[in-house]
C-alpha cells in the first residue's frame, strides 16, 4: 500500500498516542523543574550535607539508564502496596531522572549571579527562603533557559521509553500499528515525524520564551 | 570544475543505487533447504517465556516442547540434536527475525491464524493449543462475564489476534499491552492485571506453578487453535520438507520420537496417529 | 538473591560494554567523516549534515531502534537484533560525537587560527600542532559524556530483544519476581561502568592538562 495512502487510513489513530506523549511529556516537565528547584533550595541551604546528598543522588541519576526507574517503579511498587496507574509510575521516574540533570543545571547559573545580591538581599533583612524565591530563582530560571529547553527535549524523547510499560503513547502506537497492518516502514516514518514536530516546537518554544524574558 | 565534480557523485550515486538494488535479486534465488544443509546448523526463532513451549528453566537453559521439536527437525536435517541456533525476540520481534533470514523456521507457541499467514508461512500443527485466560485468585473473577467489567484489567500480548479476542470476549475490560509472556505474567503476579490470555499450557503451567494465587478460567477463548513452525513464506522447497517432517511426526514414522517429548513436557500420550489406530 | 543471577547480571553488563564500545569506536570515525562534511565549502553538503544531526537527535532512539529492525528485512540484511542494534547505536553515537567535535573546533579563537597561518606552518603541523591540542581541550569533558550516554543508550536496545544488561535483569525478574534485588544489581552494574569512564575521562584530561598538550592549563 503507497505511504499515502496508509498514512490517510491510519493517520487519525496516532491522535490518541500523540495525546499520551504530549500529556506525559508535559506533566513531566514540569513536575522535574518543580524537583529540581527543589533539590537546589536543599543543596543552597542545607550545608554540607545537604550538598553532598543532592550530589549522590545527582550521580546515581546520571550513571544508571532511565529504563530502571520505569521499571522499578511500575512493577515492584505494587508489590509493596503502592499500585500507581502507569503513567503516574512513569511520570514519576522521568521526573527523578530529569530533576537530577535540571538540578545541576540550575547549579551552574546560581555561579552566575553576582555575589553582591546575596549580600544585598541580607541587609535588607530577606530570610533564606525569600531570597531564593525573589533573587535566585527568577535569575536562574531565566538564564537556564536554553539549557532547560535542551533538556526537556530529551525528556520528551525518554516518553518514548513509557511503551515498554504498557502506555499508549506513540512508540507503542507504531507498533500496535505495525502488527495490525503489517507496514513497518510507514508506522515508523510517521511516528519520527511526528517526534520531530514535537521537538522542533518545543525548541522554537523555548526560543521564543528566551527572547521574549531576555529583555529584563 | 565544479561540474564534473557534480557529474563524478551522481555517478558513483547512481552505481551504488544499481548495485544495491540488484543484488537482493539474486540472493533470493537458493531455498532455505539448501541453505540450512550447507550451513550444517538450523536457526530457530523463538519466544522464550512460554512454558512449557520454550522457557528458561532455572539453570538459565532454553528448553521446551517447541524447543524439542526444534531440536528433532535438527536431528532429520543433520542426524545431531545440537546443530540448533536459538534466536531469543519478543513477541513481534518473530516476523522481522524471519523476513530478514536471520532465522531459517521459527517456534514458541506460534498460533496459525490466516492474517497472520500473509507474513510468514505455517507447517501443519505439530500441537494443538487454544487460548485461556489466567486469573488472579485474589481478582474474584470466576467465569468470562465476572472478567468483562470496567474494574478489572486484563494483559495481552502485542498481536492483532488478542485485541481482537478482547474486544470480542470482554470488551468493558481494560488493557494493558507487553512484548512478552513473561512480562503479562509479572504484571498478573504483581497486581497490574487481575488476568492474562495465553496459550492453554502456558496458562496451565504458570497456574499449577503458582497454585494458590492464580487459577486458569474454564473453557477456551474462540475455538481450540493450531500451532505450527513457521518460516519465509514463498520458499516452497523449504515449506515441501518441513510440512511433511511435521506431519510425519504427528502420525507418521517419527510418531515414537514426537511421543516421547510430547509425555516429557505434558505427562500423557498425544493424539493418536490415526484414528483407527487404538494406543 | 536468586541463585545465578550474579553470574547473569555480569554477563549481560559485559555485553552493554560490548555493545558501547562498539558504538563509541563507529561512531568516532562516523562523526570523524561527518565533522569533515559539516565544514565543507559547498552549502548542499553542509545541509546533509545538519538534516542527519536534526533527524538523529530529533528522534528518540527506541524509535530508531524500531524503524532499522522493521527495515532489516527490505534492506535483505540477514541480521539479527544485535547488529541493528550495534549500528542504531553508531549512528546515534556518531551524531553526538560529530556535533562535540564540531563544537570544539569552532571553540578555537580566531586569533590562533589566524596566528597559525601567519606562522607559514604547514597544513599538518598546523593540525598537529595548534588545532589538536585545542579541540581536544575543549571535547574531552564532552566526548567522555557521549561515551557515558552510549552505555546508558545500550539499555534501550533491550526492548529489541537485544540480550545485555536490562534485558538479563528483566528475564531474572519475569522468572523470579525479585524486582528490588535484581534492579537494584543491575543499577549498581551500570553505576559502576557510567562512573568509571567518567573518572577514567577526569584522569586523561588531567594527565593531558600536565604534559601541556591542552593548552593553557599547565
Amino acid at each position: 500500500m503507497n505511504f499515502a495512502r496508509w498514512v490517510a487510513i491510519y493517520g487519525p489513530t496516532y491522535l490518541t498516542g500523540l495525546g499520551w506523549t504530549a500529556v506525559t511529556a508535559v506533566g513531566a516537565a514540569c513536575g522535574a523543574l518543580i524537583w529540581g528547584c527543589a533539590l537546589l533550595l536543599i543543596r543552597l541551604s542545607a550545608g554540607r550535607w545537604g550538598a553532598r546528598g543532592v550530589d549522590a543522588y545527582v550521580q546515581l541519576f546520571r550513571n544508571t539508564p532511565v529504563l530502571l526507574p520505569i521499571y522499578l517503579i511500575y512493577f515492584a511498587f505494587p508489590m509493596i502496596g503502592l499500585p500507581w496507574p502507569a503513567v503516574v509510575c512513569g511520570g514519576l521516574a522521568l521526573i527523578l531522572q530529569n530533576g537530577a540533570y535540571i538540578s545541576e543545571i540550575l547549579r551552574g547559573s546560581v555561579n552566575a549571579i553576582d555575589r553582591v545580591q546575596f549580600d544585598a538581599a541580607r541587609s535588607i533583612g530577606l530570610a533564606p527562603w525569600s531570597t531564593f524565591r525573589k533573587v535566585v530563582l527568577p535569575q536562574v530560571l531565566v538564564y537556564s533557559i536554553p539549557a532547560l529547553g535542551n533538556q526537556t527535549v530529551l525528556l520528551l524523547k525518554d516518553t518514548s521509553l513509557l511503551s515498554a510499560i504498557s502506555i499508549t503513547e506513540l512508540t507503542m502506537q507504531a507498533k500496535l500499528l505495525t502488527e495490525q497492518t503489517g507496514a513497518a516502514y510507514e508506522a515508523f516514518i510517521v511516528v519520527a515525524l511526528l517526534y520531530l514536530l514535537l521537538v522542533s516546537g518545543t525548541e522554537v518554544l523555548f526560543r521564543v520564551t528566551h527572547r521574549a524574558v531576555r529583555w529584563r | 570544475m565544479l561540474t564534473s565534480r557534480i557529474r563524478h557523485v551522481v555517478a558513483a550515486a547512481l552505481v551504488a543505487i544499481l548495485v544495491a538494488a540488484g543484488s537482493p535479486a539474486g540472493a533470493q534465488e537458493k531455498s532455505r533447504l539448501d541453505i540450512v544443509l550447507e550451513r550444517g546448523k538450523l536457526i530457530v526463532v523463538t519466544l522464550t517465556t512460554v512454558p512449557p513451549f520454550a522457557f528458561n528453566d532455572d539453570k538459565g537453559q532454553l528448553v521446551g516442547f517447541d524447543i524439542d521439536i526444534a531440536r528433532l527437525v535438527a536431528t532429520a536435517l543433520f542426524k545431531d540434536p545440537n546443530k540448533v541456533e536459538f534466536v531469543s525476540v519478543s513477541a513481534e520481534g518473530r516476523w522481522p527475525a524471519i523476513e530478514s533470514g536471520r532465522a531459517d523456521m521459527g517456534v514458541g507457541g506460534t498460533t496459525t491464524y490466516p492474517d497472520r499467514a500473509i507474513r510468514v508461512a505455517f507447517t501443519r500443527p505439530f500441537i494443538d493449543s487454544g487460548i485461556s485466560v489466567l486469573v488472579s485468585k485474589k481478582s474474584g473473577i470466576k467465569s468470562l462475564k465476572d472478567l468483562d467489567q470496567d474494574k478489572y484489567t486484563i494483559a495481552n500480548l502485542n498481536n492483532p489476534q488478542m485485541a481482537d479476542r478482547a474486544k470480542r470476549f470482554f470488551p468493558k475490560t481494560k488493557i494493558l499491552t507487553f512484548d512478552t509472556p513473561a512480562a503479562q505474567f509479572l504484571a498478573v503476579k504483581s497486581g497490574r492485571a487481575n488476568a492474562l490470555q495465553i496459550d492453554t499450557p502456558s496458562a496451565e503451567y504458570w497456574a499449577a506453578q503458582n497454585k494458590d494465587e492464580m487459577d486458569v478460567l474454564p473453557g477456551l477463548l474462540g475455538a481450540s487453535q493450531n500451532n505450527g513452525i513457521f518460516m519465509k513464506p514463498g520458499d516452497f522447497k523449504w515449506w515441501l520438507w518441513l510440512d511433511p517432517a511435521v506431519a510425519e511426526m504427528r502420525t507418521g514414522s517419527w510418531y515414537p520420537q514426537y511421543s516421547e517429548i510430547y509425555h516429557k513436557w505434558f505427562g500423557k500420550n498425544p493424539p493418536p496417529q490415526k484414528f483407527y489406530l487404538q494406543q | 538473591m536468586p541463585p545465578g543471577s550474579l553470574a547473569l547480571l555480569a554477563q549481560g553488563a559485559v555485553v552493554s560494554l560490548l555493545l558501547a564500545a562498539a558504538a563509541i569506536v563507529g561512531g568516532t570515525l562516523l562523526a570523524v567523516l561527518l565533522a569533515t562534511i559539516a565544514f565543507s565549502r559547498f552549502a548542499a553538503v553542509r545541509a546533509v549534515y545538519r538534516v542527519y544531526v536534526y533527524v538523529v537527535r530529533g528522534t528518540p532512539l527506541l524509535v530508531l531502534a524500531l524503524l532499522l529492525f522493521y527495515a532489516m528485512p527490505a534492506l535483505d540484511l540477514r541480521t539479527g537484533p544485535y547488529i541493528a542494534g550495534t549500528l542504531v547505536l553508531i549512528v546515534y553515537t556518531g551524531a553526538l560525537f560529530a556535533e562535540v567535535f564540531r563544537g570544539g573546533v569552532l571553540a578555537i579563537p580566531r586569533p590562533q587560527w589566524e596566528s597559525a597561518r601567519s606562522l607559514g606552518l604547514p597544513p599538518l603541523a598546523m593540525f598537529r600542532k595548534i588545532v589538536a591540542p585545542l579541540v581536544t581541550r575543549y571535547t574531552l569533558p564532552p566526548y567522555v559524556n557521549v561515551c557515558v550516554m552510549s552505555v546508558k543508550a545500550s539499555s534501550v536496545l533491550s526492548i529489541i530483544s537485544v540480550w545485555e544488561l536490562t534485558l538479563a535483569a528483566r528475564e531474572i525478574i519475569e522468572r523470579t519476581f525479585a524486582v528490588f534485588t535484581i534492579l537494584g544489581l543491575a543499577a549498581a552494574f551500570y553505576f559502576v561502568m557510567c562512573f568509571g569512564i567518567d573518572r577514567l575521562g577526569r584522569l586523561l584530561e588531567r594527565h593531558l592538562a600536565l604534559k601541556g598538550f591542552a593548552g593553557e592549563r599547565a
